[in-house]
């Protein structure tokens, strides 16, 4: 279980933070992020291939915005938790589920931001008994001039760990 | 380097084309290696040692180092971009069901499961799956499209 109590992570539920700031969408990125993905589409690549396909320019792929964890775009302070101490086990913590929803695509040349809040923290029992512990953030990204892009879910779920079956 | 090919882009779709029960463009993704992992962490920021360090990955209980979730994600955006376009997409779901190891290959697969009509456009959902070539589902997941009337 984490080293705080379920009333304590409760209690952080509601509270916003500003997480991503002046992530420039950029060309190189863009397509090294495609490449990574094994996504062979042009109109990650280049302006005329996004063109031919009725875009503006080039868009980013719709998991792009994983690259708002490089410390370059992360306020001081932020890091990996988003700004929140929920006192979880790193080395039990898993990506349980992710959502997006779509306002707009991401375009070459965005500069984008983003403020997390946690919205929900809860406990199930284990599959093998235990506690685990679920955190789930949304992120609600905008361009430069502040319109809605995208809103982002992650769950993060801590396992019960060996001792947790006891509790 | 191998990318994995669907050629379902270069066809916009509307309502007429598409109707519960189609399925979607397959991606396939062959043999991933450590190399695919370490790709992925330099590209997406995600540097947790779990997914490239094997002393790491096994002192904390694991048959060897695995793939971070958000690659296989990143595979299953593929195929609802390729088949729906990237600016139809409205929502897309994931939930991340079993690990990914080096040497798996992976098949994504997604089948429509409702049309709706709106205004001038239709709302499609469908279902999404990634397995291992052993049947291990190691994604699931929805999406959200709309796609116009004509």
């Amino acid at each position: 279980m984490p080293s705080k109590s379920l009333a304590a992570l409760e209690r952080q539920v509601g509270r916003t933070v500003t997480t991503v700031e002046d992530l420039v969408v950029e060309l190189g990125k863009v397509e090294e992020f495609a490449r990574a993905i094994k996504d062979d589409n042009p109109v990650f690549r280049d302006e005329e291939s996004a063109r031919e396909q009725g875009y503006e320019t080039v868009l980013a792929p719709l998991t792009f915005t994983r690259t708002a964890y490089f410390p370059r775009y992360r306020p001081d302070g932020v890091g990996l938790n988003h700004g929140f101490d929920l006192g979880f086990d790193q080395s039990r913590v898993v990506h349980g589920e992710q959502e997006y929803v779509y306002k707009q695509p991401i375009h070459v040349g965005d500069v984008i931001s983003g403020e997390t809040t946690l919205i929900d923290v809860y406990e199930r029992t284990g599959s093998r008994g235990g506690t685990m512990t679920f955190a789930v953030f949304e992120t609600v990204y905008r361009n430069a001039d502040g319109e809605h892009v995208l809103t982002e879910r992650l769950t993060r779920i801590e396992l019960a760990g060996d001792g947790d079956g006891d509790d | 380097m191998v990318t994995a090919m669907t050629d379902a882009y270069k066809r916009r779709l509307t309502a007429g084309d598409i109707s519960v029960g189609d399925t979607g463009p397959e991606v396939v993704v062959k043999d991933l290696e450590r190399e695919d992992f370490v790709r992925y962490a330099g590209a997406s920021g995600d540097f947790n040692p779990i997914h490239y360090d094997e002393p790491y990955a096994r002192d904390a209980g694991n048959e060897s180092v695995f793939a971070q979730g958000m690659l296989t994600a990143g595979f299953a955006s593929h195929a609802i971009s390729d088949w729906f376009g990237l600016d139809r997409i409205e929502r897309f779901t994931i939930r991340f069901q079993e690990r990914v190891f080096p040497g798996n290959t992976i098949t994504v697969t997604g089948e429509i499961t409702d049309v709706a009509d709106g205004d001038a456009e239709v709302i499609v959902t469908a279902d999404l799956e990634a397995k291992t070539d052993g049947g291990d589902v190691v994604l699931s997941g929805e999406t959200v499209a709309r796609l116009p009337s004509e």
